[in-house]
């Protein structure tokens, strides 16, 4: 099929490579294609295939064969993975309904050049440059119990309000530092998308007398859709894959389980087991869905 | 299922702890002999990035190589990472000697081959520790992995200015409805009676099994841990029922603080009483000297007569070498000076960054207990009652059902103490799921 | 005309009403961007007040002092140049590399066509995606294995270049992704001139695309940079000497070694974050354009 194409289109590139050529071309996939494969592809591939086996992790002459045991315990008997899978579904629900939609309307605000655009683009973008390691540093100041937020309430240590250690409102604490960032990066990314769309478009809108509103939701929005499936497949990524800010405030303990804590609690330290691998396995397969609608939008007018 | 082994009869530690001073000057002279062989330079792995004990171990490292002119590098991590990644730290370039804690954490590792064989080191400096200590030391498979540091028991702190004021002492607090007495008095003084952090997730593994000895005994607490009893037996519901007579007692925040969150609160003199290992004492000294002499410990109050006050909960932390170091041959000799008088000299010498001698209970007989300080003596106080001695709940069990799933099931009872028959049931459960070790 | 100027004043009105929502809307997302930024404004606050004062005057005592004190603190005690230059070793070469491995197959894949370079893409592409906890065990089994093989245990293992390597071979995907988004947007002609004058592929990469994808690589080199050295993950668990670890990942120890002395600890994260602040307010433009390439297909 594609010998066709390039027959039509490109007759004249249909020389033999010269021996040279070939080779340079095998070693500028080749050695790219190696490491790509063997760091990532590969390792993916061995740690599904641990996921059906008993192992801790240290001798690989112990590996035993275990079927779908790990499953088995992390979907009958793990009390915990039902938590995280919840807390997981809290995240989603608050990033798509809440931060990559504050993220998009701040993008379209900034867009249109309303006064001080320039400052609000880069204080809204900070976050995002930060690493996660510093931005833990930065709120576990504010929530401290010893911290500007307690003090404001004028509470001290022994009574102060218990922002992670709290169950009712400490998923509600960590998905706002989490959507610190996370509208920051959206927010950036939507205005890349914005300056792509045409001028002329909006400015029709506003002659046939639309509000900005209305402008946006019927004309702007539908204009991004390539951007708006890229906006909503990583906000679905970033939900599931969360672990850098849980692992920074709450370290490898249980107090705040997600799928990503879990990966990490069974695969380090000294109670390893493949159940580990089970996590990152259940992990990947609810991402899969998201990937391919990444993959199809990206890249539709080259496969088709 | 292996079985873990635990449990030290105390009589034989008490036995050696009161032979003060002997061996010091035979175990010197015994070294002094040899170390004709140089075993070349060596790396240290510390489990610690606090000042006093690095400052221990730092003059412990100086003194082997002022000794043996072996150089060491030192090599220090946080605690928490590096119980983390001990695992990885192991398989692939470990230090040739380092920091870890006697147990079945230590006997899991022995058992993959990741700790060099130690017995030849035990059979020089072997007289210096009393018979539990070796137990302690000893693999599934007989052999010794490990030398012992410095151990410190879990018991109740408090502060004596605190209990004067309400007219208490040591002696007044000694069974369950004393102890909810002085609760009371605390609390009527807008106080916190018994401090409590679980952040971590490990810290209330102490109050569980300082309770469940107390209640249950020694016998039925190692049987429980070793999975020979249920987790969903009454006895184990009368723990957390006994527990949840303590909460109103408690800070609110419990599960926002970590260990030194809930010393802070004793620190600060607005808790009145805080189950804990001693490890801290030096914190309290850093603050003043003043502190640190009101700080005060006793055993938790006895709850069952049957069983009185005769089992502590108190690890042992010490030294291993890692089979796969680059200069095993090292790393024993390094840990035959470690382990024996003129290292622990060493350690017991330093003086933290104001020049005061850093308060450290050493397990080797020769250490001069007449020297310690009253705190020190307390905490020795506390060894001497008691009969049995358990490692800590995480140490004392399978690693993969301590820290996954105990640690949360304690945490998700604070959060909520009436599903206390769910959680026992999960427990149980997920006991039983386990997968056999490989 | 009487319609004319009808349909004119009602514009008008309509852009004076739309003016003064604007205004509103300004002054809301300027105090929201204010309290956005305010966590850091009171971290960069708290590292400039000495922690005994905090301690003695309460939190929000006026500031007697406001010093640099904790900086020279956590520069001396917290061996800060040594972290940065661990961070230093890892991130350039990762970044080189990746770039480097990005753009050979984005041009051949935008170049040549060949049967397999829509899969080469969608490979590389969804190995960005994998989650990391996916692959972190058998890599760690890999590292080692190879490193006893060649007698250097620490080839790979708690050694910059295993760190590095994964790196690379994580971000191709999106370093291929762009570029050749990139590429696609360069007019073919001096492609086809290049190759009519009977230039080697190889020349064809140096001499004709390299110099025209330097926009691209430049953008993209700022993104991956900030990316790369703010990762902490791969550096925590496939390194086990906290000396090598880079500044992001040793940031962990420090708070756990500074746990009390939180105004220290406050000049330490400002000092970490700083190289990519710097990064972020000098070369913005280039931030965003890398980004831009990355969200929308050319």
């Amino acid at each position: 099929m594609n010998s066709t194409a390039m027959d039509k289109v490109k007759p004249h590139r249909r020389r033999a490579f010269s021996r040279a050529d070939r080779t340079t071309l095998t070693a500028f996939v080749g050695v790219p294609l190696f490491f790509h494969l063997l760091l990532v592809w590969v390792p993916a591939f061995l740690t599904i295939v641990l996921s059906f086996t008993y192992w801790s992790g240290i001798s690989i002459s112990r590996i035993k064969f275990a079927g779908l045991a790990n499953y088995k315990n992390i979907f009958f008997d793990t009390p915990a993975f039902w938590e995280a899978i919840q807390n997981n579904i809290i995240w989603l629900a608050w990033f798509a309904g809440i931060a990559t939609p504050i993220g998009i309307l701040l993008a379209y605000q900034i867009d249109r050049q309303i006064r001080g655009h320039k400052f609000y683009e880069t204080a809204y973008y900070l976050p995002v440059v930060l690493s996660l390691a510093v931005t833990g540093i930065i709120w576990n100041f504010l929530l401290r119990p010893d911290g500007f937020v307690n003090g404001l309430f004028g509470r001290d240590i022994d009574n102060a309000i218990s922002f992670f250690g709290n169950y009712d409102i400490n998923i509600y604490v960590i998905l706002t530092i989490a959507s610190w960032r996370h509208i920051g990066y959206i927010m950036l990314l939507y205005l890349a998308g914005l300056k792509s769309v045409d001028m002329a478009l909006r400015e029709a809108a506003s002659l046939d007398g639309a509000t900005e509103w209305q402008t946006f939701k019927k004309v702007i929005f539908p204009a991004m859709k390539p951007v708006n499936v890229i906006v909503i497949v990583i906000t679905i990524i970033e939900s599931l894959r969360a672990f850098d800010i849980v692992y920074i405030i709450y370290g490898s303990s249980a107090g705040f389980p997600i799928l990503g804590t879990l990966v990490f609690q069974n695969i380090a330290g000294e109670g390893a087991s493949m159940k580990g691998a089970a996590y990152a396995v259940i992990l990947f397969v609810l991402s899969i869905g998201p990937i391919i609608a990444y993959l199809r939008t990206t890249f539709r007018s080259d496969v088709q | 299922m292996s079985e873990v082994t635990n449990g030290i009869s105390r009589r034989s530690v008490l036995k050696g702890a009161a032979i003060g001073g002997l061996g010091l000057a035979a175990g010197g002279s015994l070294l002094a002999g040899c170390g004709s062989d140089s075993t070349g330079a060596l790396a240290f792995g510390a489990r610690t990035v606090d000042a006093g004990p690095t400052a221990q171990l730092k003059a412990l490292t100086a003194a082997y190589t002022a000794k043996t002119k072996n150089e060491v590098t030192y090599n220090a991590t946080e605690s928490n990472a590096f119980q983390n990644n001990l695992s990885q730290y192991l398989q692939g370039t470990p230090d040739d000697a380092f920091q870890w804690m006697a147990g079945y954490r230590m006997q899991f590792f022995a058992e993959q081959g990741l700790l060099a064989d130690l017995t030849g080191v035990w059979d020089t400096i072997g007289d210096q520790y009393a018979d539990s200590y070796k137990t302690a030391a000893t693999g599934l498979d007989g052999k010794q992995y490990f030398v012992p540091q410095s151990w410190y028991p879990w018991g109740l702190h408090f502060r004596k200015s605190m209990f004067a004021d309400l007219g208490l002492s040591a002696d007044t607090v000694t069974n369950w409805d004393e102890y909810l007495k002085m609760l009371d008095g605390m609390k009527k003084k807008g106080l916190v009676g018994f401090a409590a952090g679980d952040k971590g997730g490990w810290e209330a593994m102490g109050t569980f099994d300082i309770l469940n000895a107390r209640i249950n005994g020694y016998q039925f607490h190692v049987d429980l841990l070793a999975g020979r009893e249920k987790w969903t037996d009454a006895k184990v519901l009368d723990v957390f029922k006994h527990w949840e007579m303590l909460i109103p007692y408690m800070n609110p925040n419990v599960l926002d603080l970590e260990w030194d969150g809930a010393m802070q609160l004793l620190l600060q003199k607005k808790a009145g009483s805080m189950l804990m290992g001693s490890w801290f004492g030096g914190n309290f000294k850093e603050q003043s000297d003043a502190d640190y002499a009101d700080l005060s410990i006793i055993p938790f109050p006895e709850i069952n007569p049957m069983y009185g006050r005769d089992t502590v909960d108190a690890p042992i932390d010490g030294f291993c070498v890692a089979a796969n170091g680059t200069n095993n041959a090292g790393g024993v000799d390094f840990l035959k000076f470690a382990g024996d008088m003129e290292g622990v000299q060493a350690m017991l010498d330093a003086k933290d960054a104001d020049g005061k001698s850093i308060p450290m209970t050493s397990a080797n007989k020769g250490q001069d207990t007449s020297t310690y300080d009253a705190f020190q003596k307390e905490q020795l106080a506390v060894m001497d009652e008691a009969k049995y001695i358990t490692q800590f709940l995480d140490r004392d069990t399978r690693p993969d059902f301590a820290g996954p799933v105990v640690g949360p099931a304690i945490q998700s009872w604070f959060k909520n103490p009436k599903d206390v028959n769910k959680i026992v049931d999960s427990l149980q459960a997920q006991w039983d799921a386990l997968p056999p070790l490989a | 005309m009487s319609i004319d100027v009808e349909l004119q004043t009602a514009a008008t009105k309509y852009r004076n009403k739309q003016k003064i929502k604007d205004r509103f809307i300004s002054l809301f997302i300027g105090i929201f961007a204010i309290v956005w930024i305010f966590p850091i404004i009171w971290t960069v606050w708290s590292s400039l007040r000495p922690y005994k004062e905090v301690r003695a005057n309460g939190l929000f005592s006026l500031p007697k002092v406001l010093n640099l004190s904790n900086y020279a603190d956590a520069i001396s005690r917290m061996d800060l140049p040594l972290y940065f230059w661990n961070t230093f070793i890892i991130t350039v070469p990762a970044v080189f590399l990746t770039l480097f491995f990005g753009s050979l197959i984005a041009f051949v894949v935008s170049r040549y066509s060949f049967r397999w370079n829509v899969s080469l893409l969608l490979l590389f592409t969804a190995g960005n995606l994998l989650p990391a906890q996916l692959v972190f065990i058998p890599v760690f089994k890999m590292y080692i294995t190879l490193g006893k093989a060649v007698g250097m245990p620490r080839l790979l293992y708690d050694s910059p270049w295993g760190v590095v390597l994964i790196h690379v071979a994580f971000q191709m995907g999106f370093a291929t992704f762009v570029l050749s988004s990139y590429m696609k947007t360069v007019p073919k002609e001096i492609s086809e001139s290049a190759m009519v004058d009977g230039a080697t592929v190889f020349t064809h990469y140096t001499k004709v695309m390299l110099p025209l994808l330097r926009p691209a690589l430049a953008s993209l080199g700022v993104l991956m940079t900030t990316w790369i050295y703010n990762d902490f993950f791969w550096a925590l668990v496939l390194m086990s000497t906290d000396s090598k670890r880079p500044i992001t990942s040793a940031l962990g120890r420090l708070q756990g070694e500074f746990v009390t002395d939180y105004n220290l600890l406050a000049a330490g994260a400002v000092i970490a974050a700083l190289p990519t602040l710097i990064v972020f307010f000098v070369l913005r433009k280039q931030f965003v354009s890398g980004l831009t390439l990355g969200s929308t297909k050319g």
